[in-house]
């Protein structure tokens, strides 16, 4: 057998050796080995070595050197001979073929097959370390930085209308009339700031007839605090922004809030973007810090977190920064840079050494709490709350004295109730245990404990009133306590791996992560350079598969090579990786940072972008509909400094946002029936926050208190039970938590049902493009929900107020009110007829249902 | 200009662009004084999320019941005996390297306190917590072999019920109704009933739609009174009232509608407004038992308050499923008091799993005889699982820790061949050793019953096809053969 086997490989002809390596044995590898290798050999079959496939099932050999036809293994595969394998899906033809000619060639075979890809691990490895970006990648558009193209030139003046008009010309579209006063009001406020126009807000623009009046108007909005509230709402779905920890405990965040007011003060400051972007990658490195700049690094603590003994789970932060990346990726460079974790972008030029240069960039960062208040007073706090701690310590070491027989005691009797076997193990002497007896005792001994008040119930009263006078003296140093200092949650730049404990982070005793011996600290203190902890390439994404140490850097399509890849701070305490990354992102060159934001920003008011993935540019999102005007738009928005203010304006005075929604002509809907060309304004469904904030407003019950701690509004006890973590606090339905939506807190683990059912994206990852879905639970909130109908209720309030008893002025306000404009006739006289059936309790609930109520137009 | 490829169909959904129905029938519906009957099982699906999708082969299984045991069953004291626990009573676990507890530190091997059993002509060993399951025990597939990746309660329900530990991916049942619709346009296609005593580890998250529309997460229904939240107005409304708010909506919204040619947003929201008006006769309709016979009732132990709750639950699970409901998910066990209101028995496994065995046992039973007795039981696939097994060895004498390395689950119903353990774990069901499968393995073995290719299920999302099994899953053979 061995002779022959020598022979046969004498005779091996170059080819079969080749498809054996390229075809066979990666197949074999990955699709057979799974039911037929390590792990099981269904119906006996194992296909791990030659000799065992020769010998083959029960029922006789699996292969047969030379004859593909007699070899079940063909057969199957080739589906001559049923079941057909593999059975999570045929081969290719290739495949197929290729395992006939190996096998007719006489099935050479190398080695001993252990399971996918683990031998050729070292080499592999290597390739993907030393990856480069394919040539020819920076001529697709993706990668090319944008330049400005001359304007088309047209009749139309504006040059987003020149653009577009450009495109509806060649194919034959007609754009629509201008939209009535009356809905270009609406349209604007609730764009602009998410919430309708009151009477007098609406004639004072319609009746404003000089020529600059839409321009006054939309300088009015963005000068308004609530702009701010609306637009950063938008930012907020990027940065995954929540006020709890999510997963099992849902652990609150107390200070997370400080995020969302900063968020909101950037947008109505109008912080240019590159700034903006900056400061969160690096607000604590930038040359000038503040405290709105270190709330701003909360951006890239965001991330759902476990949050409970993580030093017993080392893996989590390898998963925090991969949601780092990953929004980073798709939020900020519209590429799915998350995807190049494990193995090389499957379709965009993005490596695998792309991902792990940007994890080292960011490999520095620790979770740390920014004091709010000037360093010295930090440190005096510190120092107070530390020399608190020092002179507690003395006292209460006497009276765990005093307690000390008692605690003995009541341990004895409590190991006594113990069943016997238990007991046994704990009262053996410890030398005595055997290796069972020794886990169990140190199981009940470690976890027995006796609280203060089971030893205040047997104690003697002298001892008690000994023990008294000290607890009396602890709590008077301990009146003494320094006032909590205000902090945001952020991060900076430290060692990881001696982070202190958190909530709940206290591992049990002698249990933990193993740590290599290491001498260091959690922050620098400026004494000493700082340096980053070393970060590894890791094969397949494997934590415990380490490859090369990696350097810091970017994604290697994007980059022109001249960006530094840290920027050392004088300080010397963080590595100055991420304010390089921010500098790299915003540097004039870079191909999609300004493209992907003007997208974003023409997608909330055209409502879908000119790419509209809004957060995958690659090759698996959509290409531009106006490749052109996508990149005129985003040098443009470069040119006026990143002021996003400045691009409202201008998207907002263009015809084509001033063009009605209703208009339509079967020649337009034959041809562009999706609008694909803006030959008409696209109506858009409001979202959650909106919708919501509309009815308080329509309803005259909104309370327009902005920023501080989040708001709770009351959620039906079944909904509370579903989960008993974190925390909703019980606040009435009243003024005040008829606030905004933007304050609504944010519970990773509970979104508001209201909010919930009209698409608001999931608050863990980051999402570029809500979902605008059309369901019966939508209809069910807005007829039955208590909430909606008590709101509505107080609209007809308001309009009775108002309004007084004629019905035809109930009827207008009601319109006023709800939609921001007078009804028509019919509708005038269909609600007036209405009102004599019905109350007006009946049609004030019926105009919050309204598709026109739901609707921007 | 070059129209982007796949524009329309491969980023919109078909209930975003209805089909231009008009709300003439919302109107029809309201003068109907009677909608329940024939009217809950009716469908006009045009313009419904909801509406059936063709399969990718002949499904074996037209719907799930996911009976979810939550807190996590201990695999040696119900379906996976293990002799060896005896011998080696009170030693360590050795030659397994490091053995991670959640709790504390590892304590010695203890042995089941249940005795086990073998059933039915398959011989299948069963213990004593669950004497009327066995009775079923040749129509149970137990699978002995299933591997987690966390022993975090909350991960490891997701890993369970997403393929994911992390938060944000859509969960199987979203998957299925995304996949295959459902049989009922009145009622959602994905219904969860979860424990009175409270919801699962890890809360909303678990019957999520993640990155996937609203319309395909789970719809929670109540086991009493309204199932579904805002099915009806508050008190103080009449139906008359609400009707009468209803007809005018309508009449208002068909005139707006025809100053919007061409918008079929518009009219498949007037549609949804017909579907939430029938769902109001035919969900509480659903759950609604008190018409079951006294027989019936008996079956699922609705005569006994310590059986009852979880009774009325299964009930309900096949009062849906005779409905056309695509993924009904039933959770026992839920967040009050972890140690005694789930089965997560760190404390005393005995006191925890004969207290929820009891509360179980008949239910299930009960629903398995009477899917059988009403011809549903080939075309459903009733699972039984939790988010992990529990440890050999004791946590402080009397309790067991979580275990990832291996649980016991079964899959019974869709001509699944009963009576046969799949997969082994190690002599003392420490880690699965013999065919190990993971959560990818079961959701493709789920999917395949349903008439569904795992790796040609895929949802567009974060430029990628995305699959519930990743790029991983193999169907169990011995299941999935027929």
């Amino acid at each position: 057998m061995r002779f022959f086997g020598l022979l046969l490989v004498a005779t091996l002809s170059v080819f079969s050796q080749d498809s054996f390596t390229h075809v066979v044995r990666p197949v074999l590898e990955n699709r057979c080995l799974k039911c037929h290798g390590p792990a099981m050999q269904m119906g006996k079959l194992d296909l791990r070595s030659r000799a065992a496939a020769l010998k083959g099932s029960g029922k006789g050999p699996a292969l047969v050197p030379g004859d593909p036809e007699k070899s079940p293994l063909y057969r199957h595969i080739a589906g001559i001979e049923k079941p057909t394998m593999p059975m999570d899906g045929t081969l290719k033809a290739e495949e197929i073929e290729a395992f006939k000619s190996w096998i007719a060639s006489g099935a050479p075979w190398e080695g001993t097959l252990a399971g996918p890809a683990a031998a050729n691990r070292a080499n592999d490895l290597k390739k993907l370390e030393q990856w480069t970006v394919p040539a020819g990648v920076r001529e697709q558009w993706t990668y090319r930085q944008p330049a400005k193209s001359a304007v088309p030139r047209n009749a139309e003046a504006h040059p987003i209308d020149a653009f577009l008009k450009a495109s509806l010309d060649k194919q034959g579209l007609t754009m629509a009339p201008a939209a009535s006063r009356h809905t270009l009001v609406r349209r604007a406020y609730l764009d602009l700031l998410g919430l309708p126009p009151t009477a007098a807000q609406v004639a004072e623009f319609v009746d404003d007839k000089s020529a600059g009046a839409w321009e006054k108007l939309i300088d009015k909005l963005l000068a308004s605090p609530h702009y701010g509230e609306r637009w950063g709402r938008h930012w907020m779905d990027v940065a995954r922004y929540a006020d709890s920890n999510g997963y099992e405990h849902d652990f609150d965040r107390p200070n997370a809030w400080r995020y969302r007011d900063y968020v909101i003060q950037s947008f109505n400051r109008d912080t240019p973007f590159n700034i903006f972007l900056t400061e969160q990658l690096a607000g604590d490195e930038m040359d000038q810090t503040s405290y709105d700049r270190l709330i701003a690094t909360a951006f890239l603590r965001n991330y759902a977190k476990v949050g409970f003994r993580e030093k017993d789970n080392p893996q989590f932060r390898y998963e925090y920064l991969d949601d780092m990346i990953a929004t980073l990726g798709r939020g900020v460079m519209g590429l799915t840079v998350q995807c190049a974790r494990c193995h090389n972008h499957k379709f965009d030029p993005i490596g695998q050494a792309d991902y792990y240069r940007l994890q080292s960039t960011l490999w520095g960062y620790v979770e740390v709490d920014h004091p709010l208040v000037p360093e010295p007073e930090a440190k005096a706090y510190e120092t107070a709350m530390k020399q608190n701690a020092e002179q507690v310590k003395p006292l209460r070491d006497e009276i765990k004295i005093i307690e000390q027989p008692y605690r003995e005691k009541l341990l004895e009797a409590k190991y006594r109730k113990w069943p016997e076997n238990i007991q046994k193990a704990v009262f053996t002497p410890e030398k005595d245990r055997t290796p069972g007896q020794v886990l169990l005792a140190n199981q009940i001994i470690r976890t027995t404990a006796v609280t203060p008040a089971e030893i205040d119930r047997v104690i003697s009263v002298a001892d008690r009133s000994k023990k008294d006078r000290l607890e009396a003296q602890v709590r008077e140093i301990e009146k003494n306590k320094p006032k909590p200092i205000p902090v945001a949650m952020g991060i900076t730049d430290g060692d990881y791996r001696f982070t202190p404990d958190g909530a709940g982070d206290e591992a049990a005793p002698g249990k933990g992560l193993k740590r290599e011996v290491i001498e260091g600290s959690y922050l620098a203190d400026g004494t000493r350079p700082y340096s980053v902890p070393a970060s590894h390439f890791l094969y397949g994404g494997d934590m415990y598969a380490k490859g090369s140490e990696t350097q810091p850097g970017f994604v290697a399509a994007l980059d022109d090579g001249n960006s530094p890849t840290a920027l050392p701070r004088p300080s010397g305490k963080t590595s100055g990786r991420r304010l390089a990354l921010a500098q790299w992102l915003t540097s004039p060159g870079h191909p999609t940072t300004a493209r992907v934001a003007i997208n974003r920003i023409w997608h909330h008011h055209f409502g879908r972008g000119i790419v509209t993935t809004l957060d995958n540019f690659g090759k698996t999102g959509e290409p531009p509909t106006h490749p052109e005007l996508l990149d005129w738009l985003a040098v443009e928005f470069q040119d006026r400094g990143w002021s996003m203010k400045q691009m409202h304006k201008l998207m907002m005075t263009s015809r084509a946002y001033q063009m009605s929604s209703e208009f339509s002509t079967d020649q337009n809907l034959a041809k562009d029936a999706a609008n694909l060309y803006w030959w008409r304004f696209k109506q858009q469904r409001l979202e959650a926050e909106v919708l919501r904030d509309q009815i308080m407003a329509s309803a005259g019950t909104l309370n327009a208190k902005m920023f501080g701690p989040a708001i709770f509004p009351e959620l039906p006890q079944e909904v509370l039970e579903s989960t008993d973590k974190g925390i909703w606090r019980k606040m009435a339905d009243g003024p005040e938590v008829w606030r905004r939506s933007v304050y609504v807190y944010r519970k990773r683990g509970l979104p508001l049902p209201f909010f919930e059912v009209f698409d608001m994206p999931d608050q863990n990852i980051t999402c570029g493009r809500r979902n605008v879905s059309t369901v019966p639970t939508q209809a069910l909130t807005l007829m039955n929900n208590d909430w909606v109908i008590k709101q509505s209720a107080r609209l007809a309030d308001r309009v009775a107020t108002e309004a007084g008893a004629d019905p035809a002025a109930r009827v207008k306000l009601l319109y006023q009110l709800a939609v921001a404009r007078q009804p028509e006739a019919a509708e005038l006289e269909k609600g007036v007829a209405f009102l004599r059936e019905r109350s007006l309790s009946d049609l004030a609930h019926v105009m919050l249902n309204l598709n026109e109520f739901i609707y921007l137009r | 200009m070059k129209l982007p490829q796949g524009f329309v169909n491969r980023r919109n959904f078909l209930f975003e662009a209805g089909q231009g129905i008009s709300g003439i029938a919302l109107a029809s519906l309201l003068n109907q004084d009677n909608l329940l009957g024939a009217a809950c099982g009716g469908a006009d699906a045009v313009n419904s999320p909801y509406r059936p999708k063709p399969t990718h082969f002949a499904p074996r299984a037209k719907r799930v019941i996911s009976l979810f045991m939550s807190g996590g069953v201990s695999q040696m004291d119900t379906f996976d005996p293990k002799p060896a626990l005896e011998k080696y009573a009170g030693q360590p676990l050795e030659g397994k390297g490091d053995i991670v507890v959640r709790q504390g530190h590892p304590g010695p091997l203890m042995p089941s306190p249940f005795k086990f059993q073998r059933y039915g002509h398959g011989g299948l060993p069963i213990s004593e917590l669950f004497p009327n399951v066995a009775k079923h025990a040749d129509s149970l597939a137990v699978i002995r072999s299933l591997k987690g990746r966390s022993n975090d309660h909350v991960m490891a329900s997701y890993e369970l019920a997403s393929g994911s530990i992390r938060m944000g991916w859509p969960s199987v049942g979203a998957w299925v109704a995304y996949g295959l619709g459902s049989e009922n346009q009145n009622l959602p296609a994905y219904v969860v009933v979860y424990d009175a005593r409270g919801g699962p580890f890890g809360g909303p998250s678990n019957w999520s739609a993640g990155y996937m529309p609203a319309a395909y997460q789970g719809t929670i229904f109540r086991s009493a009174g309204d199932p579904i939240f805002d099915l009806k107005p508050p008190k103080g409304i009449a139906p008359e009232q609400m009707g009468a708010r209803l007809k005018m909506l309508d009449e208002l919204n068909e005139m707006d509608l025809k100053k919007n040619p061409g918008n079929s947003e518009l009219s498949a929201r007037i549609s949804a407004y017909e579907l939430a008006f029938r769902m109001q006769g035919c969900a509480p309709e659903a759950v609604n038992v008190d018409g079951e016979s006294e027989a019936t009732k008996k079956l699922y132990g609705l005569d006994n308050p310590i059986t009852a709750p979880f009774g009325r639950q299964c009930l309900i699970a096949r009062r849906l499923a005779e409905r056309g409901v695509r993924f009904i998910q039933m959770y026992h066990g839920g967040i009050g008091n972890q140690n005694t209101d789930t089965w997560d028995a760190h404390g005393n496994v005995k006191d925890n799993h004969t207290m929820h065995a009891a509360e179980s046992d008949l239910p299930i039973a009960g629903l398995l005889t009477d899917l059988k007795a009403r011809g549903l039981f080939d075309d459903t696939l009733v699972i039984w699982h939790s988010e992990f097994g529990r440890m050999p060895i004791s946590q402080r004498g009397l309790g067991r820790d979580h275990n990832p390395g291996t649980q016991s689950i079964w899959m019974a119903g869709a001509k699944i061949q009963g009576g046969q353990a799949i997969g082994a774990s190690d002599d003392f069901g420490y880690q699965a050793e013999q065919q190990v499968l993971n959560v990818h393995d079961f959701h493709a073995t789920l999917l395949h019953l349903l008439g569904m290719d795992h790796t040609r299920l895929t949802y567009h999302y974060q430029g990628r096809n995305m699959r519930l099994t990743d790029v991983y899953g193999v169907p169990i053979p011995q299941i999935v053969k027929s």
